[in-house]
């Protein structure tokens, strides 16, 4: 790793739902609570603002909205302005952005900021951005959206591995429980005990309702610095060890196999040895749950644990509190909702949050120092991480 | 907003608008006169389908070919690779030089799934509708699309496919499988 270290030094998000707000309202929203929760910030200090914005587009008929967020969280960046666009990952991008910029050179403050408006007056119309995020025209035209892409990776995982509905619903119970200790979830003070997950609505067989992320309204942003200025953060930080990131295909027929993600285990390979770490060091980690499916595929692909055993490992609870490495402590996609653009860095205030020892205790992971996050986008075709430590620059 | 602009502006007291629902009603719209106008284009960008004549794409034989019931693709002699979707640049040589061919009209389900509520816009009337990866018999592409003939629990991974083309509303044309047995 060359160049300048780079510390998370304070986030915050808002509430995650179905809001009665604009999407400038939601950019407003977390500007206010960015500026609450570290409140060393001064925003004539910010130098460089990155923007996650998945569809503003489709969403809220607004492009250009790098200085749109500027304006309405009162920043006025002087180095870099930019929107990042990678779908489901475009959070994390944002990050990542302004980590390569400070460790440049380039930046020395820099905010990164996820907003995404899901929820429209036509959910038809909402469904079909969504569907844009695939090959809008050569796979497209059939229907595919993420819900049955997923239900294929979920029926071959099943028919490969014996992977069952009841270690699908598994996954989805234990990130609606963590959900249910974090106020800003989606879904918080909603249970969801295996059972009654099982009994839901099927959206695209097998995936059930509770097997799916929800469309959600949300944004949430964090501050990074350079190793220069972190002292002036009394706080703790969550200092940036490491970075990966793979693109395998496009098109569902480039796709190779449903069941195995090679684009995670480079991503996560990367960037753990970037970090020189290796995945058993992880104390927690955010993993792109936007489906239960996706969460036991990521079990293996990073290996947690090996190929096709992903669906006992859920079941086995051996990614929960007490159990091997901590996931999605935060509630996940499933508990919390996915505003696509918004997720990633919600992500990044988990683990910032967790380090600083100041979540609910219901889902603080006791002590950690090492976590990862991982984001993949489209039809889990490409996979970004992100490794942090609590303690070390370097 | 820097100091310098605040000590330049004189501040001004404006009415504060009381909280409460109470908003007075908006004047009624003047009366308007209905013009005909002439047929308006279809909406393009909410709507999937790919542009399929020579106006618009290089791939317009893709969809002539179609339309008489033979699904094509692009093929890189050079590399010998079979590309989907069809494309005008070879992504391993980037040769532009490609040829057309013809594929199996036969294929296996590899795996499927269904869409019973959440359908893009447009598609609203087909739900439910099955969707799948489907092997080609005879060429190594798994291409995804549309199931016919079927409802999604009457299907099986392995069932025999056969590809057709169909006509779209407004008649362009595409491909989709149907389940043989």
């Amino acid at each position: 790793m060359s160049g300048r270290a780079v510390a998370l030094v304070g986030g915050a998000t808002t509430k995650f739902g179905v809001r009665a707000s604009t999407w400038s309202e939601l950019a407003q929203e977390v500007g206010a609570a960015l500026f609450r929760a570290v409140p060393e910030l001064e925003a004539k200090e910010v130098d460089s603002l990155f923007v996650g914005a998945a569809m503003p587009e489709r969403f809220a008929f607004q492009s250009h909205v790098a200085p749109l967020v500027a304006e309405q969280m009162g920043i006025r960046p002087t180095r870099v302005l930019q929107r990042t666009e990678l779908a489901c990952a475009s959070g994390q991008s944002a990050i990542r952005s302004a980590y390569a910029a400070i460790a440049a050179g380039l930046s020395d403050v820099a905010v990164a900021v996820g907003v995404e408006k899901m929820n429209l007056p036509s959910m038809a119309e909402a469904n079909a951005a969504m569907a844009c995020v695939l090959d809008r025209a050569w796979d497209g035209p059939a229907g595919l959206t993420a819900p049955p892409y997923f239900a294929m990776v979920a029926q071959r995982h099943m028919l490969e591995f014996g992977t069952t509905e009841e270690q699908l619903a598994a996954v989805s119970e234990k990130n609606h429980r963590f959900a249910n200790s974090n106020p800003n979830a989606h879904f918080y003070e909603k249970t969801y005990p295996r059972d009654k997950l099982l009994r839901l609505p099927l959206v695209s067989p097998p995936l059930r309702l509770g097997d799916c992320a929800a469309m959600t309204d949300g944004a949430a942003a964090v501050v990074l610095v350079s190793e220069e200025l972190a002292h002036r953060y009394p706080g703790p930080k969550a200092w940036i060890r490491g970075s990966g990131q793979y693109s395998d295909f496009h098109n569902l027929a480039n796709a190779g196999s449903l069941t195995e993600w090679p684009g995670m285990k480079r991503a996560a390979t990367e960037a753990l040895e970037m970090a020189r770490i290796g995945v058993r060091d992880l104390d927690f980690a955010e993993l792109h749950d936007c489906f239960s499916i996706s969460e036991i595929v990521e079990y293996e692909a990073l290996g947690l644990c090996g190929r096709g055993e992903g669906g006992r490992f859920a079941a086995d609870g051996r990614g929960d509190i007490g159990g091997d490495v901590v996931v999605n402590p935060r509630g996940g996609l499933l508990g919390c909702g996915h505003p696509l653009g918004a997720t990633g860095i919600a992500q990044a205030v988990e683990v910032y949050e967790q380090f600083a020892g100041k979540v609910p205790s219901a889902r603080q992971v006791p002590s950690p120092e090492w976590a990862l996050v991982h984001n993949l986008s489209g039809s889990a075709n490409v996979h970004s991480v992100m490794v942090y430590h609590r303690g070390r620059a370097a | 907003m820097s100091r310098e602009r605040r000590r330049t502006r004189p501040s001004v007291v404006l009415p504060v608008v009381p909280e409460g629902p109470e908003v007075p009603a908006p004047p009624p719209p003047p009366p308007t006169t209905k013009r005909k106008r002439a047929a308006e284009p279809r909406p393009f960008l909410l709507d999937f389908f790919p542009v399929e004549t020579e106006a618009g794409t290089r791939l317009a034989r893709f969809f002539d070919r179609l339309r008489e019931g033979r699904l094509s693709t692009t093929r890189c002699a050079r590399d010998d690779l079979l590309l989907w979707p069809p494309r005008t640049a070879c992504p391993r040589c980037h040769t532009e030089e490609l040829e057309w061919v013809d594929l199996p009209d036969r294929g296996r389900l590899y795996a499927f799934s269904a869409v019973l509520v959440g359908a893009p816009l447009g598609m609203e009337k087909d739900v439910p509708f099955s969707v799948g990866l489907v092997d080609l018999e005879g060429a190594p592409l798994r291409l995804f699309g549309r199931i016919e003939g079927r409802p999604w629990n009457e299907l099986e991974i392995g069932a025999a496919v056969r590809v057709e083309s169909y006509e779209t509303d407004d008649g362009r044309v595409y491909y989709r499988f149907r389940a043989t047995e």
